[in-house]
C-alpha cells in the first residue's frame, strides 16, 4: 500500500464510535450483557481468591508454617536419624531476614499413647512452647485445658479425636512410647494439660504435643531437632525466603520445603481451584465471544450496502477489516472495563461482611475453611480477566471483519 | 486494437457476463461493444434486468466480466487484481448509486472529505475540498448535517459532490434519480449536466427515467444484455452557464486551489478586521 494514502486513525475512531452510538440500543444491550458477565467473573474469581487465601492462612497457621527446613531425606523417611544436628547453623540466619516474623524448632516422630487400657498410634511432636506461638496458632486452638507451660517438662496436649478415642480427660496420666535414635523403645508418663482442635482431621486424629526440652532429653537427642519451622510476614514472601535459604544452606545437608509441598492435599486443592477459576473464565469468555460475534454480524448485515459503497469508492479491504475490528475491540474494551469496575464494586461491598456459608458449613469444615468467605481482588485475576477479554475481543472481531472483506460487491450494491 | 481505443474513455468489445446461482445461469450481458468519448454525457436505458447495473459495475471495476475487452481510461481493468482495482476506482472514477450512497454516521462534509482522505490528503485540506464541492452542488450550507437529516435529493447531491471531489475523469451513476420525485430528479440531472459541461467530466448514467433520457447527450438502449439502439446528440454547451462562469475553462485542480485560496484570504481578512476593531 502506498504510504502517502491513508485515513487518519481519528477517522477510524470516529467511524467506529459513531457506529456504536448510532445503534445505541444494541450497543447498550451488548454492553450490559458483557458487564454482567465480566462483573460475575470478577466476583467469582474474587471469591475464589478470598477462599484460597483464607485456606492458605488457616493451613499455614494451624500447623506447617510457611517454610520448613529438615535434614535432607527426613520428609520421606520420617526417621530420627535424618535430623538436624547443628540447628545453630540454621537458626543464626533467622535474624538477618525481616520477612521472618517467627520460627521454632520441632522434633517429630511416631509413637504410641495409652491411657488406662486403651492405646492409639500418635504423631509425637515436640516444640518450644513460646516460640511456637509466633509461628502457628496452635495455642489458640486449645479448646479445653491450657497450652504447654514453658519450663515444665511433662505437659502433654492431645488432638481432639485422639483424646476421644483414648477416653483421656484433662489431668489424666498418659503413657507415651517412642523409639530412641539407637532403636531402644522408651516410655514415659505425661499429664494431659490440654486438648487441641484444629479442624484438620489428620492433625486432630494423631497429634501428641510435648515440649522440646523434655523430648530432647527423653530421646537423648542433645540439641538436635527434626524441623525448623518458619513463618513469613505475608504468604507472598514464601518464595523469596525459599530462595534465600536454598542459597545459604547446603543442599546435601538440608531440605527446604515451602508449605505447598508439605501437604499433597493442599496442593491438589490449589490445583483444583485453579482449574475451577479457569473453567469460569472460559465460560464467561465464550459467552462474551458469542455476544460480540452476534452483534458484529448483525451490524455487518445491516451495513452491507454501506460497506459496498465504501469499498466501491476506493477503500481497500484491509481498511474495511480494520474499521470493523476496531468497532468490536472498542465495544469489548468498554464492556470489559465497565464490567470489571462493576465487579470490583461488588467485591468491595462484600469484602468486609463476607458471604456467610454457615448453612453449608458442614461440607466445608473439613478443610481449613471458614464458613464466611471474604472476596478478594488480586492483581493476578485482574490481569487474567482483562487480557482474556481482550483476546476474546480480537477473536470475536476477526471473523466479522474478515467476512466484511469478502463482501460480494455485485450483491451488496444491488440492495435497494 | 483499433484507433478508437486511444480516443475513447470507455472501450468495450465483446463483453460477456453471466451470473450463476448454484447451477442456474443468469445471463446479464451478451457480446456488448461500446465506445464512450471523453466529455460525453451518456445515458444507458433499458428495462429492469436488461443489464444496466452490470454494465456500469464492470466499467467501474467493481465486478469482473466473463470475457471481452474492457479498457477504461486506456487501462485494461479486467487484468487488474482487487487491490489495483480499488486504487483505480479511487483515483479515476466517481460513483453515484441509487440510494444509501452515504456513510450514515458521517456528516455530508465528512462523507465528501472521506474520499480525499483516502487519496492521502490531510483532514483539513479534505474538509476544504468538501466545502468547495458541496457549494458546487448548491448545498454548501448543509455540510454539517448527517444523511438522515437530509432529503433524498440533497443526499444525492452529496453523493455527486463526493464523486467529483476525488477529481475523476469518469462518473458512473446507477439510477441516481430512481428514488427521487420527478421534480427533484430533474434538478439533479440538470446539475450533473452542468457539471459535465463546466468540468468536462464524462458521465455514464443508467436510468429508465424519461427526464434523464431527455437530457442525454447520447442514449444507449440495452435489451437482454445487448445494445439495441444508440443515438448521439451533438453536444451544445448551455449558453447561459458558460457565459456566466468564465472560470470554467480552467482545469479542475486549478479551480479547487483557487477556491481554497479565496476562502483563506477572506478568512484572513475577517481576522484582521476583528483585530483592528479590538485594538
Ligand atoms: N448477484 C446476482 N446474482 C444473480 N443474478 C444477478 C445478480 N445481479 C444481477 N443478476 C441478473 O443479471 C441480470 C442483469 O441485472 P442488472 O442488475 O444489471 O439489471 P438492471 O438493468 O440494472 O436492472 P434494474 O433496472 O432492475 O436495476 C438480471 O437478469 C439479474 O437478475
Ligand atoms: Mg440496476
Amino acid at each position: 500500500m502506498d504510504s502517502s494514502e491513508g485515513l487518519s486513525p481519528i477517522t477510524y475512531l470516529h467511524l467506529a464510535s459513531r457506529n456504536l452510538v448510532r445503534n445505541r440500543r444494541r450497543t447498550l444491550i451488548t454492553l450490559l450483557t458483557m458487564i454482567f458477565g465480566i462483573a460475575t467473573l470478577t466476583l467469582l474469581s474474587a471469591l475464589n481468591d478470598g477462599w484460597l487465601s483464607q485456606m492458605k492462612t488457616n493451613f499455614i497457621l494451624s500447623y506447617t508454617g510457611h517454610l520448613q527446613i529438615h535434614a535432607t531425606g527426613f520428609e520421606a523417611s520420617q526417621n530420627l536419624s535424618d535430623r538436624i544436628q547443628e540447628p545453630e547453623e540454621v537458626s543464626k540466619l533467622m535474624q538477618s531476614y525481616p520477612e521472618i516474623v517467627g520460627w521454632t524448632q520441632r522434633i517429630r516422630t511416631s509413637g504410641l499413647a495409652s491411657v488406662g487400657g486403651s492405646s492409639a498410634g500418635v504423631q509425637v511432636m515436640a516444640t518450644d512452647p513460646e516460640q511456637e506461638t509466633w509461628v502457628t496458632s496452635m495455642d489458640q486452638r486449645v479448646t479445653s485445658g491450657t497450652w504447654l507451660r514453658p519450663g515444665i517438662s511433662h505437659d502433654l496436649i492431645l488432638g481432639y479425636t485422639v483424646a476421644q478415642n483414648l477416653g483421656a480427660e484433662l489431668g489424666d496420666r498418659v503413657i507415651l512410647m517412642v523409639q530412641r535414635l539407637n532403636g531402644e523403645m522408651v516410655s514415659d508418663v505425661f499429664f494431659l494439660r490440654g486438648i487441641l482442635e484444629t479442624g484438620a482431621p489428620q492433625i486432630d486424629r494423631s497429634l501428641a504435643l510435648v515440649s522440646l526440652n523434655s523430648a530432647q532429653q527423653w530421646l537423648q537427642m542433645g540439641d538436635s531437632v527434626t524441623d525448623i519451622v518458619i513463618r513469613a510476614d505475608i504468604h507472598e514472601h514464601t518464595d523469596d525466603l525459599y530462595r534465600l535459604f536454598t542459597q545459604q544452606l547446603s543442599e546435601h545437608k538440608y531440605e527446604i520445603m515451602p508449605w505447598q509441598e508439605l501437604d499433597p492435599m493442599v496442593r491438589q486443592w490449589l490445583e483444583f481451584s485453579d482449574a475451577y477459576g479457569f473453567v469460569i473464565l472460559l465460560v464467561v469468555i465464550i459467552l462474551v465471544i458469542i455476544e460480540i460475534l452476534n452483534t458484529m454480524l448483525i451490524a455487518l448485515h445491516e451495513r452491507q450496502k454501506e460497506l459496498g459503497v465504501i469499498v466501491a469508492i476506493g477503500t481497500t479491504r484491509i481498511r474495511i477489516f480494520l474499521m470493523l475490528l476496531l468497532e468490536a475491540v472498542m465495544l469489548i474494551f468498554i464492556g470489559a472495563i465497565l464490567g470489571y469496575l462493576a465487579g470490583s464494586l461488588l467485591v468491595y461491598s462484600l469484602a468486609d461482611t463476607g458471604i456467610n456459608l454457615t448453612r453449608f458449613a458442614n461440607a466445608f469444615e473439613f478443610f481449613y475453611m471458614d464458613p464466611v468467605i471474604h472476596p478478594q481482588l488480586t492483581q493476578d485475576s485482574a490481569v487474567k480477566i482483562l487480557s482474556a477479554t481482550l483476546i476474546a475481543a480480537l477473536l470475536a472481531g476477526l471473523y466479522p471483519a474478515w467476512r466484511a472483506t469478502h463482501l460480494s460487491l455485485s450483491q451488496a450494491l444491488r440492495i435497494q | 486494437m483499433g484507433n478508437n481505443q486511444d480516443s475513447s474513455i470507455i472501450y468495450l468489445r465483446g463483453l460477456h457476463k453471466c451470473y450463476w446461482v448454484g447451477t442456474m445461469p443468469f445471463p446479464a450481458l451478451h457480446g456488448l461493444d461500446l465506445d464512450i468519448a471523453p466529455g460525453e454525457f451518456a445515458v444507458v436505458a433499458g428495462r429492469s434486468g436488461s443489464g444496466k447495473s452490470t454494465l456500469l459495475n464492470i466499467v467501474g471495476a467493481l465486478e469482473s466480466a466473463d470475457s471481452g475487452r474492457v479498457e477504461v481510461l486506456g487501462q485494461d481493468i479486467l487484468g487488474m487484481n482487487s487491490e489495483q482495482r480499488t486504487r483505480f476506482r479511487l483515483h479515476n472514477i466517481g460513483f453515484v448509486f441509487q440510494a444509501y450512497n452515504l456513510i450514515r454516521v458521517f456528516t455530508a462534509r465528512e462523507n465528501v472529505a472521506y474520499v480525499c482522505q483516502l487519496q492521502g490528503k490531510s483532514r483539513k485540506e479534505s474538509m476544504e475540498i468538501a466545502n468547495h464541492w458541496l457549494h458546487e452542488v448548491e448545498i454548501g450550507h448543509l455540510g454539517y448535517r448527517r444523511p438522515d437529516q437530509l432529503s433524498g435529493g440533497q443526499q444525492q447531491r452529496v453523493a455527486v459532490a463526493r464523486a467529483l471531489a476525488s477529481n475523476p475523469k469518469l462518473i458512473l451513476a446507477d439510477e441516481p434519480t430512481a428514488n427521487l420525485d420527478s421534480m427533484t430528479g430533474r434538478h439533479l440531472i440538470r446539475l450533473m449536466h452542468e457539471l459535465n459541461h463546466r468540468f468536462g467530466t464524462t458521465f455514464l448514467i443508467s436510468s429508465h427515467d424519461p427526464d434523464v433520457k431527455q437530457a442525454a447527450g447520447r442514449l444507449i438502449k440495452l435489451a437482454d444484455g445487448q445494445i439495441v439502439e444508440s443515438w448521439e446528440e451533438v453536444p451544445e454547451p448551455p449558453q447561459s452557464l458558460s457565459a456566466s462562469c468564465p472560470a470554467n475553462h480552467l482545469p479542475l485542480g486549478e479551480r479547487v486551489r483557487n477556491y481554497i485560496k479565496t476562502r483563506k484570504q477572506s478568512r484572513a481578512r475577517k481576522r484582521r478586521g476583528g483585530n483592528q476593531r479590538r485594538s
